[in-house]
């Protein structure tokens, strides 16, 4: 009732600026970090990855309308992304060979109008299942444009796909975005708003239908609601957000190819959504910033990169299903009861032992790949950290197991430390939710 | 002559070569509370199935409230306002209790898909809701997911999404099983003040609850209907004493 009442006077009155401040604080916030950053951050590498990590987050956000928010697993959602792309791409070469008076912020939109149109298309068949059959229709589809990609030439530009010049399009206010800041910002502003409208998809009716659909789609028919429907729309409603992140990579990139429709580059955005926290609606901003740092840095230290990627993906699906997001968050209670610092503590303690056996993973990994790839041209030795190993001598690989193992017990003993730490803190409950 | 809120005309429905309902008659009119008693396996729950538009019969027909539902898919039929719960728990185990009654609201106060109104601004909808909350004495576990509630408060919540749509025929599949005796009473309590001014067809094993709930009664043996008629009449039906009631008469 309180809070009926509450609402009802908020609306009869302007808000007044505190109001304002209160409810989209948060926004103003981000707005200031995206606008303060490739000022802190001034290198091409950085400014770089920032603009991948923002294409990211409305990617790995737009997947999580179907995964964490209706409960849709897709194994395609790389299709809407690219043809998003390939209408971006193909909008903006248009645009240049007439002369159009059409800017380059816009084209973003062109993306996401060509991944609702598809997904208005495919998800009319796939979005009448749920479950497995749709996972299944998701990676058929995925198939058939990936594929489609190299056979219609005329439009997908087989396979050195579409390219562009993002810098002839109309400019406005005298902004060629020949500069890398100046897509960096242009991301930036698509990015903050495509959240922004993603946030509040999840505060509609339709938004907390699909909540409902997820948990029990039969019950939800009991109450009024078309499950397929209620699907069909969260499903267009990701095409098109997936469209505008295809869009903004296509001004990126100034390509379009069939890479876009990759297996891995649908498989990537599950990973980010998953490793992020797929029952947050931060997880998915979480996970796209990682993973997109993890593929720009890791693939500078080791070849194999993709393999720790998978690593990853199987310890997170193992033991902490809920996500980076989900950790973070089931430690919210701890603040509250100020048990943050011994838990900590007993973190603090976990920390050596885990990474000893983490480096040993990694060495028995590398000696392994170097070994039996790399060792019969460049020889018996790799380099591990700056340290130089034998890979063919008893030495290098007792060390590996010792790391390992060693690490792994030392590891083991301090799980009764956290364990106790927690339980100190929160005696009531055995395990925290 | 008043047409009745529900009419069941012939109704069948055979799973494989069982016939499971056998021609079933029904008339239900307005703001009775009729209920459905038969041993089990008689076809009880899968008649509010076919009602509700879980299933489609094989031949017959549902009216309500005088139009034709036969075969209309239960989201269909829930807007014509019939609503109906579940004999298992069917509830939003991942929402909230306040979630889960306003997904039974929304519908009905108009917001359908939208996609582009902030829910949260809908002020008669979380009326609604805490008035709902309330009254099922839910209200100070509003913000606890469905699924860690007890048994008793999601048997209640349960009934609770049931009505929030404000359907006028509510259909109840053995609302008390498994509840205690003092639960079962506040259940009971419950169902007569939500179901005030409503039809109210309910399914039940507990005697008790039916005669003490119910102003009319429909015996279900084998899929057919063996004898209908108010409670008295009911207990004193040689048939129904010999299928069903037993020996307990004499």
């Amino acid at each position: 009732m309180i809070e009926a009442l509450t609402v009802r006077s908020g609306l009869t009155a302007r808000p007044a600026a505190p109001v304002i401040i209160a409810r989209y604080g948060i926004w103003i916030g981000a707005a200031v970090v995206f606008a303060v950053l490739p000022l802190v951050l001034r290198s091409g590498t950085a400014l770089t990855l920032m603009s991948l990590m923002g294409i990211s987050i409305v990617f790995a956000l737009s997947y999580n309308m179907l995964l964490g928010q209706t409960g849709l697993l897709s194994f395609g959602h790389a299709v809407y992304f690219g043809l998003g792309a390939y209408f971006a791409v193909h909008c903006m070469n248009a645009v240049t060979m007439r002369d159009l008076p059409v800017p380059l912020p816009v084209i973003p939109f062109v993306g996401g109008l060509g991944g609702l149109a598809f997904a208005i298309a495919f998800g009319w068949v796939s979005t009448r299942r749920s479950g497995t059959a749709f996972a299944m229709i998701s990676l058929g589809l995925a198939e058939l444009v990936g594929s489609s990609a190299l056979i219609l030439r005329s439009f997908f530009g087989g396979e050195e796909g579409v390219t562009t010049d993002r810098t002839r399009l109309l400019r406005l206010f005298g902004i060629s975005f020949g500069q890398q800041i100046e897509v960096y910002y242009l991301i930036a502003v698509w990015c903050l708003v495509c959240m922004f409208l993603m946030h509040k998809f999840t505060r509609t009716p339709l938004g907390r239908m699909c909540n409902a659909v997820r948990d029990n789609a039969e019950r939800a028919q009991f109450v009024g609601y078309n499950p397929q429907v209620v699907r069909f729309l969260a499903f267009c409603a990701s095409g098109f957000f997936a469209g505008v992140a295809g869009g903004l990579a296509a001004v990126h990139f100034e390509i379009a190819n069939s890479a876009y429709f990759s297996a891995s580059q649908s498989g990537n955005v599950l990973l980010a959504t998953f490793v992020g926290g797929s029952g947050y609606f931060l997880g998915p901003v979480v996970g796209a910033v990682l993973v997109s740092y993890l593929q720009v840095m890791l693939s500078d230290v080791t070849e194999i990169w993709q393999l720790y990627f998978g690593l990853l993906f199987i310890i997170m699906v193992m033991f902490a299903p809920q996500g980076i997001v989900g950790l973070l968050m089931m430690h919210r209670p701890l603040w509250r009861k100020r048990g943050m610092l011994k838990v900590m503590a007993a973190y603090v303690i976990a920390l050596p032992p885990a990474l000893i056996m983490l480096a040993g993973v990694a060495l028995v990994i590398e000696m392994t790949y170097h070994l039996t790839v790399k060792a019969a041209a460049e020889g018996s030795v790799m380099t591990f950290f700056t340290v130089p190993l034998a890979t063919d001598h008893l030495a290098a690989w007792l060390s590996g197991g010792i790391l390992v193992v060693g690490g792994f017990i030392l590891f083991r003993l301090t799980w009764p430390l956290i364990a106790a730490a927690w339980a100190s803190v929160d005696p009531g409950k055995e395990q925290a939710r | 002559m008043t047409v009745p809120v529900l009419e069941l005309c012939n109704i069948r429905k055979a799973f494989g070569a069982t016939e499971v309902i056998r021609g079933v008659n029904l008339r239900i009119y307005g703001c009775e509370r009729h209920a459905m008693i038969g041993p089990n396996g008689a076809g009880k729950s899968t008649l509010f199935n076919l009602v509700s538009g879980r299933m489609r019969p094989d031949a017959g027909s549902v009216a309500l409230k005088g139009s034709d539902i036969t075969g209309l898919a239960p989201w269909l039929v829930n807007r014509r306002g019939l609503s109906r719960s579940f004999q298992v728990t069917n509830i939003f185990h991942r929402m909230s209790v306040w979630e889960n009654v306003r997904a039974g609201v929304l519908w009905s106060a108009g917001e359908r898909y939208a996609f582009w109104r902030d829910v949260g601004k809908a002020r008669e909808v979380a009326a609604r809701t805490d008035r709902i909350l309330a009254e099922f004495g839910l209200a100070d576990r509003r913000d606890a997911l469905a699924g860690i509630l007890t048994y008793a408060e999601q048997r209640a919540l349960e009934i609770a999404i049931t009505i929030a749509g404000g359907a006028d025929v509510i259909l109840l599949d053995e609302p008390t099983a498994g509840m205690s005796r003092a639960e079962t009473d506040r259940a009971v309590a419950l169902i007569r003040r939500v179901s005030e001014g409503r039809t109210l067809v309910i399914v039940e094993h507990d005697m008790n609850v039916v005669f003490d709930l119910a102003d009319h009664i429909s015996v279900l043996v084998y899929g057919e209907i063996v004898a209908s008629g108010t409670p008295s009449q009911i207990r004193n039906d040689p048939k129904v004493r010999e299928a069903y009631l037993g020996e307990e008469a004499h």
